[in-house]
Parts: C-alpha cells; sequence; structure tokens
C-alpha cells in the first residue's frame, strides 16, 4: 500500500475544522475521516496484476552509446488503470528517465521506453518493473515488483580504433614495396614491375630485365594467411587498476584487462587486414572465452561481442591449460601474444615454465600494461617524507625485478612490449608490423 | 493526452469531509463550547456535567455564570454554595470580586491554583499528590467516606482550619470556617470519568450540594484587568494544541509518503577496486615497520646505479667503481663526494632522516647526469 501526498495535504485541511471547533475530539475525527477515505480510495483500486509486461531486450552496444529498454503494458483487467511504471536497471546500465505515468483503458496497451547509457562493460541486467497502480481518488495505491528479466549487452569500447587506418597506412606500404630489408624466409614473391628511383638494387632481377628494355625489380608482399593467437589473461593480475597514461590523474583508472583488450582489438583488426588468421584465447584458472575468428569481415566486433562480459578473476592464471588451449587451436607456427601483466611473481611461478613450450612451435610476444604510477613512486619528489623514500625503495626493487624478468624473457626469445594504458595498443600494433616487415611471422 | 474533465474525485473528497465535520460538531457541540474541564457543561471524560446534572436532580437549583459580570448579577445568599472550577483563570481582580460576591454564602474552590491559594492566605502551602485512596477520617459531613483519586493537591493551613482526607503531605479538603471558605483538591473526583470511583460521587455532592442552591462560576480570563499577569495558556488560542496535534499527523503521513519508494533499490554488483600499484606501497610500508633502512638504501643505490650506468652508456653489470669513477669525470667532481652515495660497503643509514637524505642526493646525482 502506498499513499499519495494528497494525503498530508488533506490532514493539513482539518486546520480549519480545527481552527472552528478547537477541541481534541476534532483530530481523531478527522483522521479518521481521512483513514476511511484512504481505506475507500485503497479497496477501489485495481489491482497491478492487472498489467500484462512483455519486455523487448535493448540487445547490444558498444560501450558509451546509448541504448532502449523497450516495456509493452497491456491491461488485461476490466478497469481503467492509472500506473505509475517504473523499470530498474541495474546503476551502471545508466537507466536515467526511467519512471513513468500512464492511464490504461481496459483492453489497452502502450509502449514505454527508456533510455539507457551503459557506463560499464559486459552484461547489464534489469532488476525488475515496479508497477503502481493508483485509486480513484488519487490517494492510495497498490504496488507490486516483477521481474521482467532483460539484459543489455555493452561491448568494450575499442578506443584505439583511432589508430587503425595509420597502421593500416603502414600496412599496405609494406604490401607491394620493394623488398627493401633483407628478404626473409617468410616473404613472398608478389610481382614485377619497372624500377623507379629509391628501389633497392639488389631486388632487380636481373634476368627479366634483361628481356625488357626496362629494368625490373621484384617486389613482394608481405606474407599473409599467418596465424595469430591472442591469448587475453583474466587473473589476479589484470584486476589491478592502472592510470590510463603517465600524468593523468584519474582516482579510478581503469583495470589493466580493459587496456589488454583494447590492445587485442587493435591487433586483432589489423592483423584480420593483413590477412592473417586470429585465434582469440581469455583465461585464467579455466579457459573463459576461445573462438576462431577466420574468414570474418569485422573482426574486432566478433572479438568485443566474445570480450563483453570478460571480467577479472581473483585467481592465478594456470598457464598450462592456457597453452595447451594455445596448442590446441592448431600447430601450425603462430604468432602468440599473450596479454599479461609483467609481474615477476605470476611469471616466473605460472608462464616461465610454458615458454619453453610455446617457443619451441610460436613466436611468442609478452604484451604488458605498465603503470605508471610505478615510475612515479620511484622517483620522491625533494620534499620527500619518510613514507614516500620507503615507497621509492620498494618501487625501484620492483621495476629492477621486473627489469630482470623482461631479460630472463627476452633469453627465452620473447618479445616484450611494455606500455602504459593507452600507449599498449599502437605499440602492440607497432611491433606486428615490425614483425611482419621482417617476416618473422 | 488529458481526460476528458467530469466531476473529479476531489468534490467526493471535498464533500465526505464536510459532511464527517458536521457530524462531528452536531454530536459533540457541547464538548466544543465548554471543553474546559470540569466544565458544568462539558459532557467529555473531563468534563463536570454529570455532576451538575444530578445536583440539579437532587433538587439543588444550579445556576452557571461564565464571566464576573454575570457572577456579579446573581444573587448570593447565606444558602448559596459559589463553586469554582477553571481557578487558573481567576486574576487577582477577578478573585477579589469574587470574594466580596461570594461573601454571604459559602464559597468552594476546586483545585485552587496557587496564586489563589497565596492570594487567600500566606500561610497557606499547596503540594502535589499521588495517593491512591484517601479515607476521610474527620467529623465534617463527609465522614467515612472514601475518596479515590490518581492526582489531588493537599493543602496545610492554619491550625484552626478544618482538614478532611488527610495525607502525609496535608489535607484534599480544607474549610476555614469563619469565612465559609472550602478548597477542595481533588478536581478529579468531580469528574465524569471519575466521578463514580469509590465513594467520590457522594463526597462531590455532600461538598457542593450542601445549600440550597449553587451558583457554578467557571470565570473568563477575558475578565482580567489589562495590566495583570493571566497565566500563558489563557492567552494562547484554542486551537493551537489541537493543530499542532493534527500537524504532526499530517508530518507523520508526509514521511509515510516519501518514504515508499518505486520499487526496491537496484544494486549494482561491484567490481574488484585494486591499484597495481598498491603491492609497492605495502611493500614500502612493511620496510617502514620493520625499520629495514640498509634494504631500502641497497635499493636506492642499485636503482641509481642501474640509471647511472645507462645515461652514460656503460653496461649494465659494470662494477662501481668505475662506474663511480665514469660519473665523477662525466660531473667534474670528486670522486671522494660520489664514492660513499653508490657503493654498497657503506654502513646503513641510521636514522630515517639520513635515509631521506640519501634518497634526495641520490635523486639530485641522477638529474644532474641527465641533464648533462
Amino acid at each position: 500500500m502506498v499513499i499519495s501526498g494528497r494525503v498530508p495535504l488533506l490532514l493539513l485541511m482539518g486546520l480549519a475544522a480545527v481552527v472552528l471547533r478547537p477541541a481534541s475530539g476534532t483530530v481523531v475525527l478527522w483522521l479518521f475521516g481521512v483513514a476511511i477515505l484512504v481505506g475507500i480510495d485503497l479497496l477501489l483500486t485495481p489491482k497491478p496484476a492487472a498489467v500484462g509486461i512483455t519486455r523487448r531486450q535493448p540487445g547490444t552496444v558498444r560501450l558509451g552509446d546509448p541504448a532502449t529498454a523497450g516495456l509493452a503494458l497491456v491491461n488485461t483487467g476490466t478497469r481503467a488503470l492509472r500506473l505509475q511504471v517504473r523499470d530498474a536497471w541495474q546503476p551502471s546500465a545508466g537507466a536515467t528517465d526511467n519512471r513513468h505515468r500512464l492511464r490504461l483503458a481496459p483492453g489497452d496497451d502502450h509502449r514505454l521506453t527508456t533510455p539507457l547509457l551503459p557506463r560499464r562493460r559486459g552484461d547489464l541486467r534489469a532488476y525488475g518493473v515496479t508497477i503502481r497502480s493508483w485509486g480513484p481518488l488519487g490517494l492510495a495505491a497498490r504496488q507490486k515488483t516483477y521481474d521482467v528479466p532483460g539484459s543489455v549487452r555493452a561491448l568494450p569500447p575499442f578506443e584505439s580504433r583511432k589508430h587503425l587506418p595509420s597502421r593500416l597506412a603502414r600496412l599496405r606500404d609494406l604490401d607491394g614495396r620493394a623488398a627493401i630489408r633483407v628478404r626473409g624466409q617468410g616473404t613472398e614473391f608478389d610481382s614485377l614491375r619497372e624500377y623507379v628511383r629509391g628501389d633497392d638494387v639488389r631486388s632487380i632481377d636481373w634476368r627479366a630485365s634483361a628481356r625488357t628494355p626496362h629494368v625490373v625489380v621484384r617486389t613482394w608482399q608481405p606474407e599473409r594467411d599467418r596465424r595469430v593467437v591472442i591469448v587475453l589473461d583474466t587473473s589476479r593480475t589484470s584486476a589491478g587498476r592502472v592510470a590510463r597514461a603517465a600524468g593523468a590523474d584519474d582516482a579510478e583508472g581503469m583495470p589493466r584487462l580493459d587496456a589488454a583488450m583494447d590492445a587485442a582489438l587493435l591487433l586483432g583488426a589489423l592483423a584480420s587486414r593483413a590477412g592473417d588468421r586470429i585465434d582469440f584465447l581469455a583465461g585464467d584458472r579455466r579457459v573463459r572465452a576461445r573462438q576462431r575468428v577466420h574468414g570474418v569481415r569485422d573482426v574486432a566486433a566478433r572479438l568485443q561481442e566474445q570480450m563483453a562480459d570478460l571480467d577479472p578473476v581473483l585467481v592465478e592464471a594456470d598457464w598450462d591449460a592456457l597453452a595447451g588451449a594455445v596448442q590446441g587451436f592448431g600447430r601450425q607456427r603462430a604468432l602468440v601474444v599473450l596479454l599479461t601483466a609483467l609481474e615477476p611473481s605470476a611469471i616466473a611461478d605460472g608462464l616461465l615454465p610454458v615458454l619453453p613450450v610455446l617457443t619451441r612451435h610460436h613466436r611468442v610476444v609478452v604484451a604488458s600494461v605498465r603503470d605508471p604510477e610505478l615510475n612515479r613512486l620511484a622517483t620522491p619528489s625533494d620534499a620527500a617524507t619518510a613514507d614516500d623514500v620507503y615507497g621509492a625503495a620498494a618501487a625501484e626493487h620492483e621495476l629492477e625485478r621486473r627489469a630482470r624478468m623482461r631479460d630472463v624473457l627476452a633469453r627465452l626469445g620473447v618479445d616484450v612490449v611494455d606500455a602504459d594504458a593507452a600507449q599498449l595498443p599502437p605499440a602492440l600494433a607497432d611491433h606486428y608490423l615490425h614483425l611482419k616487415a621482417q617476416g618473422l611471422l | 493526452m488529458r481526460r476528458t474533465p467530469r466531476i473529479p474525485g476531489w468534490v467526493l473528497v471535498a464533500l465526505a469531509l464536510t459532511l464527517a465535520l458536521g457530524v462531528a460538531v452536531w454530536t459533540t457541540r457541547d464538548a466544543e463550547t465548554h471543553p474546559d474541564a470540569l466544565d458544568p457543561r462539558n459532557p467529555g471524560p473531563e468534563g463536570g456535567q454529570a455532576l451538575a446534572k444530578v445536583l440539579e436532580e437532587e433538587g439543588v437549583d444550579v445556576t452557571i455564570v461564565r464571566s464576573a459580570d454575570a457572577l456579579d448579577d446573581s444573587t448570593v445568599d447565606g444558602s448559596t454554595t459559589v463553586v469554582v472550577t477553571s481557578t487558573e483563570y481567576l486574576a487577582e481582580s477577578t478573585f477579589e470580586r469574587l470574594r466580596k460576591q461570594a461573601a454571604p454564602g459559602r464559597l468552594v474552590l476546586v483545585e485552587p491554583s496557587y496564586p489563589v491559594v497565596q492570594d487567600i492566605d500566606r500561610d497557606l502551602t499547596t503540594v502535589g499528590q499521588s495517593d491512591d485512596r484517601i479515607a476521610a477520617d474527620c467529623s465534617a459531613s463527609v465522614d467515612g467516606l472514601t475518596l479515590e483519586v490518581d492526582n489531588a493537591t493537599v493543602f496545610r493551613g492554619a491550625s484552626d482550619d478544618a482538614t478532611c482526607f488527610a495525607t502525609s503531605g496535608g489535607a484534599v479538603l480544607l474549610e476555614r470556617p469563619d469565612e465559609r471558605l472550602v478548597l477542595f483538591g481533588a478536581g478529579q473526583a468531580l469528574s465524569n470519568d471519575q466521578v463514580l470511583r469509590a465513594d467520590n460521587a457522594a463526597i462531590a455532592l455532600r461538598v457542593l450540594g450542601a445549600s440550597e442552591r449553587v451558583v457554578w462560576y467557571v470565570p473568563d480570563p477575558a475578565d482580567a484587568t489589562a495590566d495583570e499577569a493571566v497565566t500563558l495558556s489563557s492567552l494562547i488560542p484554542r486551537w493551537i494544541g489541537p493543530g499542532v496535534w493534527l500537524g504532526a499527523l499530517s508530518v507523520i503521513a508526509l514521511i509515510l509518503w516519501r518514504m515508499r519508494r518505486l520499487g526496491p533499490l537496484s544494486t549494482e554488483p561491484l567490481p574488484v577496486v585494486v591499484r597495481a600499484v598498491e603491492t609497492a606501497h605495502s611493500r614500502g610500508r612493511m620496510y617502514r615497520r620493520s625499520g629495514d633502512r640498509g634494504h631500502a638504501a641497497r635499493a636506492l643505490r642499485r636503482a641509481a646505479r642501474a640509471d647511472l650506468a645507462t645515461r652514460l652508456r656503460l653496461d649494465r653489470r659494470t662494477d662501481a667503481t668505475t662506474l663511480i669513477d665514469a660519473t665523477a669525470r662525466h660531473l667534474g667532481a670528486p670522486v671522494d663526494a660520489i664514492g660513499p652515495l653508490l657503493t654498497e660497503d657503506q654502513p646503513p643509514p641510521a636514522t630515517d632522516h639520513d635515509l631521506i637524505r640519501l634518497a634526495q642526493e641520490l635523486t639530485r646525482l641522477r638529474r644532474e647526469v641527465r641533464r648533462g
């Protein structure tokens, strides 16, 4: 049962009666009268159960884009309804303006729309639909909350999309260009064309030149149809929040996992344009997502779909299982990109033992989200306190361990890309292009 | 999409309330006109209508007067009892007029207020008392009866006053025969509500109905002259009390209205929020708590050496002496000034202050080398 603002107003109107007849009995009688009216109104109120609710699912949106949640209400009862409806979503779904007032004649139906603006990645759920049915006097109402399942899927935003055009341009540069670098075993012969100034003289095809009046060079196209396996680590180290860039002053920062996803998306989009096949894998103690993304036009969208409901889990990564899953994609040589944190203890315990198996078959790159805060902590200001200095010592110690870990990884033949959250996607893409140009895939 | 206007519920509400108010006024119109306690026309629990009616039925001629002027107009002779309730409305001048007018007859003051009692005799004291049952225990007409009230006022005066219903603090009934004045402290015993308890009815009839005529005087505070202090409560409009109650009720209704939300609070499954740098922070705090300055100093020196080696384009694994020489040469500074900063074999800093100084000097050294 719910009362409206008219009830206190009605009670206050009793002041006139009290002035006319100043006695405590007046108050009691007035209260009694108001209570009877409210009771009558409540008895005359139609039950909220007379409303039939169906939901129209808002579907999938990219994080930061608006969505619309729809509700279809139909009056299945025999009396007109005056309703207040609230379509509640979890707060991060950004359901503003989710309270509606409407009037439904018997048999009528009505569509309500609630704008959503997801603020968090993943599946954001509806919390329940509350129906408040008012009585004819507008004094009292009945209210009930129904569980009408619904969810909106917010995809990772792919903020690094802005880096894609410039990297694609560089990819085109590689494509069809005379192989001015040392011809690696992977670069493939493409065609012959006329020599222009600037071409490497070593790429002149003398045999072909002899048959034509011009000097002819061989051109090479970057190798195609290589495999790229992107492994996203969702274990405890991915939960740590880091600032987006050095000096950025956002108190919360973003989880390493989100930065890693951004990097994976850019790499996936770039590699698919370069003609490579993408395999995606995410997991911690167990494999949480795995997908072959071959021959698909919009690889980023597929990857986003896979990543949408991944969240950091506070367990240690089981690299044995993950490496097994990587091998499960096929024995063919591949570029395996491990998106994890360069956390010496976690890597030493988990990743190092399985790395030799991976490096034997594949080219392995470890891409790590650096925490700029650590470097800031390591350089105390002039007005440092004892806490700052001890913190600096701890940070230096940590940085040193990381440097040593990088050395160890390099000695195992693993490339390490370590960059701030905002810089990691372009850095990883550049590293990929570098490998591609070298024919090292 | 406004609906077509028809007679709204509001008209019904207003109609119903007006009706309810009308019924209420009609049923309790007497209580409304005379709301004071012990008023002879008040039928409420605190009123005195029952007693007045019974007195009339017993053949006593009851005259009700409600102002000092009306009292002056009434005839008071030797066989008249003047009963005064609501004595808190008696101002000094009104009381004066009352005494003069009531002088031929007998004056009964029911629960006289303190100023009134003081007005009669400075030596009279009054005390509030809450004895349950009080026996009369005296030679007056009420002997053998038992009074039963929740609260009473007791009086103690000169020794020649006749008292009844004596308690430890004084007597409920005090009579000064020479002035024909009676003070009765148990007003509750006269009320409609309690007049039937124990012997209250009998006591009331004997105290009030001892003579042929009763002039029941309900003083009016408006009779007081301008310069007299009247009790504060008599100045406040009567409707303030019930009005406040009504206001409180509507506040409660307001709270009930605002309190009920449209559906439960929606909750958010919160993500893990932990800053990545937190481990370094806590390790630093651990160093500090254990006071491991040697370890901290070693870490700082090692980091500085690695940094300097990179800056001076030396191998990272260069030993300390070579590095110190190179640094000194680079900066043009004496080796002795730089050596103690960078070598491992120094004793650990004795205090936190020393450690801070070491850190600052190392930072300065690194900055200088970086600058050139």
